[in-house]
C-alpha cells in the first residue's frame, strides 16, 4: 500500500519543474563559497575542510532548511487545491500511507540534493586547484545532514499539512533557521532540528561530533522523527479537514 | 481605494498581520541582542547608528523573505480559490487588480518597517543612549527600507502573478534575502545590479573598518538621493512589466 502512494506521491511531482529549486539553490550555495574561498585563500588554509567551511555554511545552514521547507509546502499544497483532501481522504489507502509517502519522497530528493551537491563541492574543489584527498568525515557529513533533513522534512510536513497557505510554513522555517543557531550558540544544539542539521553536516565546526554527542544526535533525531509524524498522522485520522 | 479596501478585506482572518509581527519579532530580537552583546563588550559603541547599521544589515536577510512571504500569501488566495475569472467579470479592469494587490502588499510590509522605525527607538530609550532620538536618521532609514521594498514587492508580485506554483516566488525571495545579506561582501559593479542589495545600499549609517575597530559613518542624504530615485525608477519599470505581463496572460 505504502509503495502504491510513494508511486502516486512521485507522478503528482511530474511537470512541476520542482528540480529547478532542487538545482539552482545548491549551486548558488556552492558558486557564492568558492568565491568566498577563492578571495579568502590568505586565511583558509585547510583545503577541503576550509572549502567546506565555506560551501556548507551557506547550503546547511541557510538553502537546505529552506529547500526542504519549499518541498514539503509544493508537497501539500497539491492537496490544499482543488479540493483534493475529499479526494484523497476518500482513496483506500491508510493516513499513515499517505504521510508517509510524502515524507519518503522528500527524503529521496533529499539524496539526490545531497548528491548533486558534494559533485559540486568537488568540481569547486577541483577547480580551485585542491589536489589533497578528499575529508575521510566527508560521507558522515552527508548522511548525518540528510538524517537530520529528514527531521526538519518531519517538522515541515506536519506544519504544511495543518497551514494551508504555501508561504506561511517557509517562513517559519526560516525563523527556525534562526532559533536553531541561537541553539547551537547556547550549545543545545542536540535539542532542535535545525542545529542537529547544523552539527550534523559540521557546518559551523568540522571537529565532528564527540562520541558522548553521536548517538545523542541519533536519538534525538530519530525521537523527533517518530513523535511529529506519529503526531501528524494521528491528526490527520482524528481531525476533519476543510477541502 | 475601493480595491485596495477590499484586498485588505479578504486578508482577515489569514493571520498575516500575526505572521509579520512574529516574522519581526524573530529578526528585532536577534539584532537586539546582537547590539546588546556589542554594547556589553564595547561601551563605547552604544549609539544609535551601531543600532540602524545592524537592522540594516538583518533586514538585507529578513525584508526580501518576508515581502516574498507576504506577497505570496496575497496573490495565491486568487490562485488557490480559482477567483481569478470571478474577479475579472466585476467589470474590474486587470491592471487595477494588480495594482490593488501592489499597493496591499505595500501598505502591509511597510507597516512592518515602522514597527521596526519604534523598536528601535524603544530599544535606545531602554538602554538609555545619551543622544536624544535621532528621528531624521530614523525616517532616512525608513525611506530607503520603502523605496527598496517597493522595488522588491513589484518583481515578487510579478513571479508570484506569473507562475501558480508558489515555490518559484518563493525560492526568488530566498536568493533574495541570501544576497541581501551578502551584498556588502560583493564588488560595488556587482552589488549594483541586484535590488536586495539596497537594503544595506540605503541604509543611513553605514560601516567602515578603516581602522582596527568598526567604525559607523552616517551617510550623506545627497550622495543618496540619485540612487533613491533609479532605485524608484527601477521598481517602476518592473511594476509595469509585471502588469502588462500578468494583464495579456489568460487565466
Amino acid at each position: 500500500m505504502l509503495g502504491r502512494c510513494i508511486s502516486a506521491e512521485w507522478m503528482k511531482l511530474r511537470h512541476s519543474h520542482l528540480w529547478t529549486i532542487l538545482v539552482v539553490l545548491p549551486v548558488i550555495s556552492v558558486l557564492i563559497g568558492c568565491a568566498n574561498y577563492y578571495m579568502n585563500q590568505g586565511v583558509l588554509t585547510k583545503e577541503w575542510y576550509s572549502l567546506w567551511s565555506q560551501v556548507g555554511l551557506f547550503y546547511g545552514e541557510f538553502f537546505l532548511p529552506i529547500l526542504i521547507a519549499i518541498c514539503c509546502a509544493y508537497i501539500w499544497r497539491l492537496e490544499h487545491l482543488n479540493k483534493n483532501w475529499n479526494m484523497i481522504l476518500a482513496a483506500p489507502v491508510p493516513a499513515a500511507g499517505i504521510f508517509l509517502a510524502k515524507w519518503i519522497v522528500v527524503g529521496v530528493l533529499l539524496i539526490l540534493v545531497q548528491a548533486f551537491f558534494v559533485l559540486l563541492y568537488f568540481i569547486g574543489g577541483k577547480t580551485l586547484g585542491l589536489n589533497a584527498g578528499l575529508p575521510q568525515e566527508l560521507p558522515g557529513w552527508l548522511l548525518r545532514g540528510w538524517i537530520a533533513g529528514l527531521t526538519i522534512s518531519s517538522v515541515q510536513l506536519a506544519l504544511s499539512m495543518r497551514i494551508r497557505s504555501f508561504a506561511v510554513p517557509v517562513g517559519m522555517g526560516l525563523c527556525a533557521i534562526f532559533i536553531g543557531l541561537g541553539m547551537y550558540v547556547a550549545r543545545l544544539g542536540l535539542f532542535f532540528p535545525h542545529s542537529l542539521l547544523t552539527m550534523g553536516m559540521g557546518v559551523l565546526s568540522q571537529t565532528g561530533l564527540s562520541t558522548e554527542e553521536n548517538p545523542v544526535f541519533w536519538l534525538m533525531n530519530i525521537l523527533y522523527i517518530g513523535v511529529i509524524n506519529t503526531g501528524a498522522i494521528w491528526r490527520m485520522r482524528k481531525h476533519d479537514r476543510v477541502a | 481605494m475601493g480595491l485596495v479596501g477590499l484586498e485588505l478585506y479578504k486578508l482577515r482572518r489569514k493571520r498575516l498581520f500575526l505572521m509579520v509581527i512574529l516574522f519581526l519579532a524573530v529578526e528585532i530580537g536577534w539584532a537586539f541582542s546582537a547590539t546588546s552583546i556589542s554594547i556589553s563588550r564595547n561601551p563605547g559603541s552604544a549609539g544609535w547608528e551601531a543600532l540602524i547599521a545592524m537592522m540594516s544589515s538583518m533586514n538585507g536577510l529578513f525584508l526580501p523573505i518576508l515581502t516574498a512571504v507576504c506577497v505570496s500569501r496575497i496573490c495565491d488566495m486568487e490562485h488557490k480559490g480559482n477567483t481569478w475569472k470571478l474577479l475579472l467579470t466585476l467589470s474590474v479592469r486587470r491592471g487595477a487588480l494588480y495594482a490593488a494587490k501592489y499597493v496591499t502588499a505595500t501598505l502591509v510590509v511597510s507597516l512592518a518597517c515602522l514597527i521596526q522605525a519604534v523598536a528601535i527607538a524603544g530599544f535606545g530609550f531602554m538602554k538609555g543612549f545619551e543622544q536624544p532620538v535621532p528621528v531624521l536618521l530614523l525616517l532616512r532609514f525608513l525611506l530607503g527600507l520603502v523605496i527598496t521594498n517597493m522595488g522588491v514587492i513589484a518583481l515578487q508580485q510579478w513571479a508570484s502573478m506569473a507562475a501558480k506554483n508558489q515555490a518559484f516566488a518563493l525560492a526568488l525571495g530566498m536568493v533574495g534575502g541570501f544576497i541581501g545579506v551578502a551584498a556588502d561582501l560583493f564588488p560595488q559593479g556587482i552589488r549594483r545590479i541586484f535590488i536586495w542589495s539596497y537594503y544595506t545600499g540605503l541604509s543611513p549609517v553605514t560601516q567602515s573598518y578603516a581602522s582596527a575597530h568598526i567604525q559607523f559613518v552616517v551617510r550623506d542624504m545627497g550622495s543618496l538621493l540619485p540612487v533613491m530615485v533609479a532605485l524608484t525608477a527601477v521598481g517602476m519599470v518592473v511594476y509595469l512589466a509585471g502588469s502588462v505581463y500578468v494583464s495579456r496572460q489568460e487565466t
